[in-house]
C-alpha cells in the first residue's frame, strides 16, 4: 500500500497542461478510424482523376484550351496542373463534409458516449477544455489540407511529367498561367490558404456540436449552415451583397492562382474568416457553459 | 469503526449542500436540498429513478448548474472555484464510458491529465492495486464489465482523491463484482482514509457500507442521520401476554397502538414508548411475560419513507386507451 501513496509532480505549468492535454485530445482523433476516412478518400478520388486524365483524352479541351492562348500546351499537362484540376472539386465538395463531420464529432460524440460526463467531473474548465478540442480540429483540417496536396503532388506525378501550371477557373474569372517553379509557389500558397476554409468549416461544426445535438446533427446544421451560403451568394440579384455570405470568403485560396494575385481581398477574407471563426467559438462556447451535462 | 465520540470535534465537511434546488424547466428536480457528508465517512445518497440522486451528484461534480443554492466540495464552492473544488475527488458513473478503441494505459493518462500530470510510477501503483496489470495495454472494448469498473476505480483514484463519489456503481455487476466492489469500497476508507458517496439501489449494500444515508423522494430529502436512527425507528413491538386480543383491543381504544400484526406485533402510536404500553397493561391487570422493540431494516425504512402518505388520494391504474 506505500507504494500507492505516490506524491503527485509539482504543479506544472499552464502551458505544459495544455499541451499534454492536446496531445491526449490528437490520441483520441486519430485514434478513432473515422478520423481517416477523408484521408481515404483523399486518395481514392485523386487517383481516379489522375487515371482518368492519363487513359482518356480528358485533357483535350484544355490542350485546345492552352494553344489557342498561345502555349505550348505539353509543357502544361504536368503534375502541377492535374494536381490542381484534382484540387479545386475535392476543396469544393469532400473537404467540407470531413472537416464538418470531425468538427461536429468533437463535443457532440463524447456527450453521447458519455465521456464527455467522466471529464467534467476533473477540475478542468469548459472554456479550456473546448479551447484544446478546437486546436485538435484545427490540426486535423492542417492534416487533411496538407494530404490534399501531398496525395495530389504524389498521384498526378505518377503519371504527369514535371512543367509548368495552367488553371482555369470560369467562375472566378482566372486563366492562370506559370511556370514550374512559380507554378509550385503558387499551388502550395493555395493550400495554406485552403487551411482558414477548412479550419473554418470545422469550426462552424464545432460551435453547433456543442449544443445539445447528436454528432450528425452538428455536421448536418455545419454544412446545411455552408449550402445555404452558397446558394444565397449565387443567387445574382444578391451580388451587391455577397461579402456578406461566409462561403464567398472561404474561396479565398482560389485567387492565388489568378495571374495578378489580389492581396486586398486577401486581407478582407482572412479578418472577416477570423471574426467568424471567433463568433462561432464565442456561440460554442457559451451555449456549452450554459448546459447541463447529465448521463 | 466511524460513530464519533461525543468529545470528538466536529467532522470537516467534505459534500456540503445549502438549499439547493434545481429545476429543469417547469420540473423541478431537487429542492431545497441540505446536505452535508462528514470527512471519513461512508455517506449513502438513496432514491428511487429519477428522485433527485444524479442530479445532486452533477451538481457536486459542476456538470450541472444548481437553480438556486450553494455547493461546496472540499470547503470550495464548486460553481466559482471549480479547479480547487475538484482537484483531490474522484468520481465513477453506473456505465463507465470510456475511448474504447484505446487501451486501458492510455484512457488512464487521458482522464488523469484533465487533473494535474501523474508519474507514471503512479499509474503503475493504480493499475496493480485494481488489478488490471495484465490487461492494461489492451483496447477497453475487450474488456469485460467488471474489468471496466476497475478502469473506472482506477481513474478516480490517480488524482489522490480525499473525496470518492460513486454514482450507482453497482449497476450490471453480477454477485461476484458487487462483492468485489463492496471489499474495495471498505479498504479504500479503511486503507486510504477516503470519503465516500454512495449513490446505490442496492439497499443492502447500502446497509453494509454506509454509516450515515439520506433519502430522497421527488427531489426532496425525506431522511438523514445515520444507519443506527434508522434501526432505532421501528414502532413495531413484540408481545407476549395471557389474552393478545384483549391487550389489544384496550391499547387502540386507548390511543397507543396503530395496528395489530400477526396475533403478536403492535405497531405504536407516534410518541408512545413500551414503558407506556407496560405501565398501561399493567395497570389493566394484564400480565406481560415479554416486550421486545423489533429492529427497522433499511429496506423496510426505505419503503415506509417512499409509500405514500396514509391519506393520499389512491391513484386508480389507468387502463391503455383503445
Amino acid at each position: 500500500m506505500s507504494r500507492y501513496v505516490t506524491p503527485p509532480l509539482p504543479a506544472a505549468s499552464w502551458l505544459g497542461a495544455f499541451g499534454r492535454q492536446l496531445r491526449n485530445e490528437l490520441w483520441k482523433l486519430f485514434g478513432k478510424k473515422r478520423t481517416y476516412i477523408g484521408f481515404v478518400m483523399f486518395l481514392l478520388a485523386q487517383n481516379v482523376i489522375a487515371l482518368v486524365f492519363k487513359f482518356t483524352r480528358a485533357s483535350g479541351p484544355m490542350q485546345r484550351m492552352l494553344e489557342s492562348a498561345g502555349h505550348t500546351a505539353e509543357a502544361f499537362i504536368s503534375v502541377l496542373t492535374i494536381a490542381t484540376v484534382m484540387l479545386i472539386p475535392v476543396a469544393a465538395f469532400l473537404l467540407p463534409l470531413y472537416v464538418a463531420l470531425v468538427g461536429g464529432d468533437l463535443v457532440a460524440k463524447e456527450t453521447e458516449d458519455g465521456t464527455l460526463r467522466m471529464i467534467l467531473a476533473r477540475p478542468i474548465s469548459r472554456a479550456r477544455l473546448l479551447a484544446v478540442k478546437w486546436l485538435a480540429g484545427a490540426i486535423f483540417s492542417v492534416s487533411l489540407c496538407l494530404a490534399l496536396g501531398g496525395f495530389g503532388l504524389l498521384f498526378a506525378g505518377l503519371h504527369f511529367p514535371w512543367g509548368g501550371l495552367f488553371v482555369w477557373m470560369p467562375e472566378q474569372g482566372i486563366f492562370g498561367v506559370f511556370d514550374g517553379e512559380t507554378g509550385l509557389w503558387r499551388y502550395l500558397a493555395a493550400h495554406g490558404l485552403l487551411v482558414t476554409e477548412a479550419v473554418s468549416i470545422m469550426a462552424l461544426a464545432f460551435m453547433f456540436s456543442c449544443f445539445n445535438v447528436k454528432p450528425a446533427a452538428a455536421t448536418i446544421l455545419g454544412l446545411s449552415f455552408i449550402f445555404v451560403s452558397f446558394i444565397l451568394e449565387h443567387i445574382p440579384y444578391f451580388a451587391d451583397y455577397r461579402d456578406w455570405f461566409l462561403t464567398y470568403h472561404l474561396h479565398l485560396w482560389q485567387f492565388m492562382f489568378a495571374e495578378r494575385v489580389p492581396w486586398w481581398r486577401f486581407g478582407q477574407s482572412l479578418s472577416l474568416l477570423a471574426g467568424f471563426n471567433a463568433t462561432f467559438f464565442a456561440v460554442g462556447l457559451a451555449v456549452f457553459h450554459s448546459r447541463d451535462i447529465k448521463s | 469503526m466511524n460513530a464519533l465520540a461525543p468529545d470528538d470535534p466536529p467532522p470537516e465537511a467534505m459534500i456540503e449542500l445549502q438549499q439547493v434546488t434545481k429545476r429543469f424547466g417547469r420540473r423541478t428536480a431537487v429542492e431545497a436540498f441540505d446536505l452535508i457528508v462528514p470527512r471519513g465517512e461512508i455517506f449513502g445518497l438513496l432514491g428511487h429513478n429519477g428522485a433527485g440522486k444524479s442530479t445532486a451528484i452533477g451538481m457536486m461534480l459542476g456538470q450541472v448548474w444548481p437553480t438556486a443554492g450553494v455547493v461546496r466540495v472540499c470547503g470550495h464552492d464548486v460553481q466559482r472555484d471549480r479547479r480547487q473544488a475538484l482537484a483531490r475527488v474522484g468520481a465513477i458513473f453506473e456505465t463507465p464510458a470510456f475511448y474504447d478503441y484505446l487501451s486501458g494505459w492510455r484512457n488512464l493518462e487521458i482522464f488523469c491529465q484533465y487533473t494535474a500530470a501523474v508519474p507514471v510510477q503512479r499509474l503503475h501503483d493504480v493499475v496493480d492495486w485494481v488489478g488490471l496489470t495484465g490487461r492494461i495495454h489492451t483496447r477497453v472494448r475487450t474488456y469485460s464489465h467488471g474489468m471496466r469498473a476497475r478502469l473506472a476505480l482506477a481513474q478516480a483514484l490517480l488524482p489522490h482523491p480525499e473525496l470518492l463519489i460513486l454514482d450507482e456503481p453497482a449497476d450490471g455487476l453480477d454477485p461476484e463484482g458487487i462483492h468485489e466492489l463492496r471489499q474495495t469500497i471498505l479498504r479504500l476508507q479503511s486503507e486510504l482514509g477516503l470519503t465516500l458517496l454512495l449513490s446505490s439501489h442496492l439497499l443492502s449494500e447500502v446497509e453494509q457500507l454506509c454509516t450515515r444515508i439520506a433519502v430522497l423522494k421527488e427531489g426532496r430529502k425525506v431522511f438523514e442521520g445515520t444507519l443506527a436512527e434508522v434501526r432505532n425507528t421501528a414502532t413495531r413491538v413484540r408481545l407476549v401476554t395471557t389474552d393478545f386480543e384483549q391487550a389489544a383491543r384496550k391499547l387502540r381504544e386507548a390511543g397507543l397502538i396503530q395496528h395489530v400484526q400477526n396475533g403478536a406485533r403492535l405497531s405504536l402510536a407516534p410518541g408512545v414508548g413500551t414503558d407506556e404500553i407496560v405501565r398501561r397493561l399493567v395497570s389493566w391487570q394484564i400480565p406481560v411475560f415479554e416486550i421486545a422493540r423489533e429492529q427497522e431494516t433499511l429496506e423496510s425504512f426505505y419503503l415506509s419513507l417512499m409509500r405514500p402518505p396514509a391519506n393520499a388520494p389512491a391513484v386508480a391504474p389507468s387502463l391503455p386507451r383503445l
